[in-house]
């Protein structure tokens, strides 16, 4: 039994390895600007989809107001480089720190709500974020900032020829999230989330401290998410409130781990290795005209999907795998 | 030797309803103590004052020596108290070993060694053949049985039963009663909770009979149940003059 468990888990170990070197060697093959930005948010999004998924898959406590830390995540970055030179290296770090902050000074409060309420409540949250940059002069309020362009290097994280770096970042970025997930999962803290998620009241019957591992996943969460923010803004080179922390964002960090599979450790990069292509070429191939069709064909295909498989696109995997570990 | 549960002139009122009026229990290492009384005497009440789930609006609770009455339920655990639910909570979407494991991992902070202490507790249990099931699929009684194991997994001085016997087959409520005997063998104090009185009376060392909020008798079994006042809490009126 533990001999199996210990197989899986490193079987997964060696699957990512794999799956990271092949995306590792895309750009080989892949020559088409266009295409390589896809391979970039898909990447991404996959690494902000499994962020989410620690708080609102393992710990249960479901956000949509996850575009908070990713603005803020960008917004420390860029304004510590434009008003003090800082390093965005530097900047990526804070941001997540102070993102981290946030989710947990957000948590003590909201954190005694259940359900829905606590949904609307991150929702309400993220809003008053965004409301907040709009208006806050300093940071630009709503004509946001334009990243100085001080020409290609490592050092200020800025590639202006080519997309390829930003292709490396982030994948490092989704291989450390998945890396996380997966270190997580087996650890005392992935435990408690789950039995959190599960039933608090039992959980806390067996010495589980229900608040503080909410807090902990939170601030995880939201340092992973805040890191995405950062890249992301370095890559547009340019961001304003809407940019960086409309409620797309939130939406977007939740639907791949949902329709992946919530909860589960492939289901988020599962998840976005699908629905994020499929964004981008809907937009493009039957966006455009009339701002709409795209959406109602994206909208349709989860709602698909979710009617068919409801616990994710990993099920489809593990639906198998079980019936082999019972015979 | 203190006792290792004591609960001293506890009260708990709900709104205008008091559920527990003055209760002083006491619980001795080793002992297995049954607390029975008809419904809505105040035996869950009791039970989830002693496991910290709310706290008493009056009295206190002490545990090994220690006051615990302002304790929350987890600090509680650490302490040694473990509890079962009435109403089942399994980790639904997780395995029997991974829902043991979140027990064992009270007391074992490695890995290793939480899955190692799980996989003991199943096998004392009876549950070592459906480690790898999720709780979701277990039968109602099996569920019980996690909930014991769950229990068990960290490590209490003192378990607290709600009910585990209750809504059972003969056979699975002498299997259950077994189990019982073997936690108590294995040094662990046990206060169960019931109100079928023909499966509890036997495996008791002594009973404590609550009514109405308050302590009615206490005593052997045997003793208990012959009593006139439990016959009456019981059965009524008619059925006490008759005694």
């Amino acid at each position: 039994m533990d001999k199996n468990y210990t197989a899986r888990r490193r079987r997964d170990l060696i699957i990512a390895a794999v799956l990271a070197a092949l995306a590792a060697l895309a750009p080989l093959f892949v020559k088409n600007v266009y295409i390589q930005n896809i391979l970039v948010l898909t990447l991404m999004y996959a690494a902000l989809s499994q962020s989410w998924n620690i708080l609102s898959g393992y710990c249960g406590q479901i956000s949509l107001g996850h575009a908070l830390y990713f603005g803020i995540g960008a917004y420390t970055t860029e304004l510590l480089f434009t008003k003090f030179g800082v390093l965005p290296w530097f900047g990526m770090l804070a941001g997540g720190a102070i993102a981290a902050l946030i989710a947990m000074g957000l948590g003590y409060p909201f954190f005694r709500l259940r359900g829905h309420y606590f949904v609307i409540a991150t929702i309400v949250i993220a809003e008053i974020g965004l409301l907040l940059f709009q208006n806050w002069e300093w940071a630009g309020a709503a004509m946001g900032i334009t990243i100085p362009v001080r020409g290609d290097s490592w050092l200020k994280f800025q590639f202006m020829r080519s997309k390829l770096p930003y292709f490396y970042f982030a994948l490092a970025l989704c291989c450390l999230a998945w890396f996380v997930t997966w270190w997580l999962e087996d650890s005392k803290w992935g435990f408690w989330w789950r039995a959190v998620k599960d039933n608090p009241e039992a959980a806390e019957s067996l010495g589980v401290v229900v608040f503080n591992s909410k807090m902990g996943a939170a601030a995880v969460s939201a340092f992973l998410v805040a890191v995405g923010g950062a890249f992301y803004a370095q890559f547009l080179a340019y961001i304003d409130p809407e940019s960086v922390m409309g409620f797309q964002f939130s939406l977007l960090m939740a639907l791949p781990a949902v329709l992946g599979g919530i909860g589960t450790l492939w289901g988020p990069v599962l998840g976005a290795a699908i629905l994020i292509p499929m964004t981008e070429l809907t937009r493009s191939y039957i966006g455009g005209s009339g701002r709409g069709v795209d959406l109602i064909v994206y909208g349709g295909l989860i709602v698909a999907i979710s009617l068919a498989l409801p616990q994710g696109l990993v099920s489809l995997f593990s639906r198998s795998k079980a019936k082999g570990a019972t015979r | 030797m203190t006792a290792l549960l004591e609960t001293r002139g506890v009260w708990q009122r709900f709104g205008g309803l008091v559920a527990n009026s003055d209760v002083s229990i006491s619980v001795g290492r080793g002992e297995i103590v049954g607390l029975i009384g008809p419904n809505g005497a105040g035996k869950s009440t009791l039970f989830n004052l002693i496991a910290g789930v709310l706290p008493p609006t009056q009295g206190s609770i002490w545990f090994d020596g220690e006051d615990v009455t302002k304790l929350p339920a987890a600090e509680r655990c650490q302490r040694g108290v473990g509890r079962t639910f009435q109403v089942v909570k399994s980790f639904e979407t997780m395995t029997v070993i991974d829902n043991v494991i979140v027990g064992a991992l009270m007391r074992n902070t490695v890995m290793r060694e939480a899955r190692r202490k799980a996989h003991e507790v199943l096998e004392f249990t009876g549950l070592a053949a459906r480690a790898d099931v999720l709780a979701s699929d277990l039968v109602p009684a099996e569920k019980r049985r996690l909930e014991v194991a769950r229990a068990l997994a960290t490590e209490p001085k003192l378990l607290l039963l709600d009910e585990v016997l209750t809504g059972l087959t003969p056979t699975e409520a002498q299997t259950g009663v077994a189990l019982v005997r073997k936690v108590r063998d294995a040094g662990i104090t046990v206060l169960m909770v019931e109100h079928v009185m023909e499966i509890v009376m036997p495996l008791v060392d002594r009973a404590i009979v609550l009514d109405l909020g308050k302590v009615l008798v206490e005593g052997k079994p045997a003793d208990v149940v012959r009593d006139p006042k439990v016959i009456k809490a019981y059965l009524g009126d008619r059925h006490a003059v008759g005694a």
